[in-house]
């Protein structure tokens, strides 16, 4: 039980730099998703708070001490690795009980039977604990990994990718469940992963990393709804936000170079007219006009079928306005009948479209 | 007769001419040893075949004035004490090797490597001065101690790669679940480089045993090896190949042992499963 605080991590590889000054809080007791593209230094920061990554530079403080010379196994936190890291000459069992027997960890012999078995039969791999790590499927060794973290008490766990490994069936109910396990939810958990479903499904709070640095932190509607740049907002949902590059023109408009998309800016931002913008509006948020009038508080775009794909039960309908390309998600008897090059109307909610400055790394400047 | 068929008998019939090329020296030794005194120096392959030479030298040596099962009991002393010695130190060496990066720490395992490359000549006279005079002449602890020069680079060097292709996140996750730097290193690490303790402490110890120098030089009756012991049978009235060829023979048991028994150590794959590929 304790928050976690990490100021200005800067950890660099040779020329590389895997951190670059990060800035993180995570409350005492909260479920954090760390989410990222490989390689943005997720593993790096989880290994910093682990102790097992000296930063160069920042401090690592948990339950308010600062963690600076203290080693992995006093700093009281509980790993989960992305390669499992599972002892390969033990069995499923002993990798469980591993912690429930070191000197600093250490139950009765009955105790930790008492507590791995549960936590196996929780993560469905009761059967398999006699087993050796070396005769079980990827999935198999990642809970078994997993449960060597919850079976022990810890101020934090740290997860790396846990879920990556279980096939898409296994992985969406551990996700439902992961949260309700006891253990995990007293305990401060930083949860590290590169699927965006997982970590809106998960974090009680989001942080975006990219290339070393915290680009936003915040609850999953604040990430989805006010995303800080474009980064965070293609980094949420599939397929991704729609990008349109124009510019703001008379009377508080945005306008594409051709002037095919010709719409209020939302939110009447104030931008100077001839200032180049980009415009984002989600996928989902777009909707097909059939007949009459497109409804209040949207703007209409008209264009021409590109291409139409089937999702299940949507269908994902590509766009082409002018220069640009809109995709958008629409129930798929909606979109029965198109055809390349059939024209349509579109219409957008002025409220849910987003704002972004390309000439500031795309930082979000509406609303 | 298909093709495929006709290589294998190609293969086969070049694999045996390397045979009896590679094993001919054996065999002389072995004709020889069985040769008695009178037809040693016979020039056809006929003789009346005797164990005498075998008695001779295992018969305490009296005879001879070679007492050769006392260097044996010396290699075996100083061999496996060489190679338990490099390996209580070269093992944590290894690992510190490969797991940290230290200043000089390159530099260091040159210096190490560097004794392997050294001709042995080269500081063999020093070494009998400094040994005559710190009363290490003619001990097992004096042998013991220059056949580090053999044993240590292989051991460390050996050991240092086998730690290298290990995950540190096995480690990792001892640290993690409460286990101290030690403990980590004895409990994980070290069980999953047995089958590289196992060859390299096989190649140290042929090589200690093997070593002919550093014994010749540095001992004279007391702590006298196999192989610089095999040798006295030459001198004399005449040189009895006979004899030292049976020494030879008898004192290529050891290694042999050794590897038959550890062979099925060598099998790698032991950390297979460890992390994901």
């Amino acid at each position: 039980m304790a928050e976690i605080v990490l100021k200005g991590l800067r950890k660099t590889y040779g020329k590389v730099t895997a951190l670059d000054g990060v800035d993180l809080e995570l409350r005492d007791g909260e479920f954090f998703c760390l989410l990222g593209p490989s390689g943005a230094g997720k593993t790096t920061t989880l290994k910093a708070v682990a102790g097992l990554e000296q930063p160069d530079e920042g401090r690592v403080e948990i339950g308010g001490v600062d963690m600076d010379g203290v080693e992995p196994y006093d700093r009281r936190v509980a790993m989960c690795f992305e390669s499992y890291a599972l002892y390969p000459h033990y069995s499923a069992y002993d990798n469980m009980a591993s912690p429930l027997r070191s000197p600093r960890y250490k139950v009765p012999a009955d105790e930790a039977a008492r507590r791995v078995g549960r936590i196996a039969e929780l993560l469905g791999i009761s059967h398999l604990l006699d087993r050796n790590v070396g005769e079980l499927s990827n999935g198999q060794r990642q809970r078994v990994a997993l449960g060597r973290v919850l079976v022990r008490p810890a101020d934090a766990f740290l997860l790396d990718e846990p879920l990556s490994h279980l096939d898409a069936k296994l992985r969406q109910s551990m996700r439902a469940e992961l949260k309700t396990i006891g253990a995990v939810e007293r305990t401060t958990t930083l949860y590290v992963t590169h699927d965006y479903v997982e970590a809106l499904g998960l974090g009680d709070r989001i942080g975006v990393l990219r290339e070393g640095r915290i680009v936003q932190v915040g609850t999953r509607e604040e990430i989805w709804d006010r995303p800080a740049d474009t980064f965070v907002a293609e980094s949420f949902g599939k397929p991704r936000v729609n990008l349109v590059a124009g510019a703001a023109a008379e009377g508080g408009r945005f306008r594409t170079p051709d002037g095919e998309i010709d719409i209020p800016l939302p939110g009447g931002a104030a931008v100077p007219p001839g200032r180049d913008l980009v415009l984002g509006v989600r996928p989902r948020d777009v909707m097909l006009v059939r007949d009459g009038r497109p409804a209040d508080g949207t703007a209409e775009l008209r264009g021409r079928v590109y291409v139409t794909e089937i999702l299940g039960r949507h269908s994902e309908v590509t766009v082409s306005v002018g220069e640009s390309r809109v995709s958008l998600v629409v129930p798929r008897e909606d979109a029965a009948g198109l055809g390349r090059e059939d024209e349509v109307r579109l219409a957008v909610p002025t409220a849910r479209l987003l704002l972004f400055d390309p000439a500031d790394g795309g930082r979000r400047i509406a609303p | 007769m298909n093709k495929d068929r006709l290589t294998g008998i190609a293969v086969n019939a070049g694999l045996v001419v390397y045979f009896v090329f590679a094993l001919f020296p054996v065999a002389w030794m072995l004709i020889l040893s069985l040769k008695p005194d009178n037809q040693l120096f016979n020039t056809y392959f006929s003789f009346s075949p005797t164990l005498d030479s075998y008695r001779t030298v295992l018969g305490g040596g009296e005879v001879e004035g070679v007492p050769f099962v006392r260097f044996f009991v010396n290699s075996l002393v100083v061999s496996i004490g060489a190679v338990a010695l490099s390996l209580l130190i070269g093992l944590p060496a290894a690992y510190a090797a490969a797991r940290w990066k230290f200043r000089g720490s390159e530099n260091l395992m040159f210096t190490l490597l560097s004794f392997r490359f050294a001709p042995e000549l080269t500081v063999i006279i020093p070494l009998f001065v400094l040994y005559q005079q710190l009363g290490l002449f003619d001990t097992y602890v004096g042998v013991i101690w220059v056949l580090q020069l053999v044993t240590m680079p292989l051991i460390v060097w050996i050991m240092r790669s086998y730690f290298t292709d290990l995950s540190p996140e096995l480690e990792q996750a001892a640290l993690l679940d409460g286990y101290s730097r030690t403990r980590a290193f004895v409990k994980i690490a070290l069980p999953l480089v047995k089958p590289g303790i196992a060859a390299v402490s096989l190649l140290a110890f042929i090589f200690a045993w093997n070593n002919f120098v550093f014994p010749l030089i540095l001992t004279s009756s007391n702590a006298q090896t196999v192989t610089v012991g095999a040798l006295s049978f030459l001198g004399g009235d005449r040189p009895k190949y006979n004899l030292t060829a049976a020494a030879a023979l008898v004192s290529a048991v050891p290694p042999l042992v050794l590897a038959l028994t550890i062979q099925r150590y060598l099998v790698r794959g032991l950390s297979f499963g460890a992390v994901k590929s």
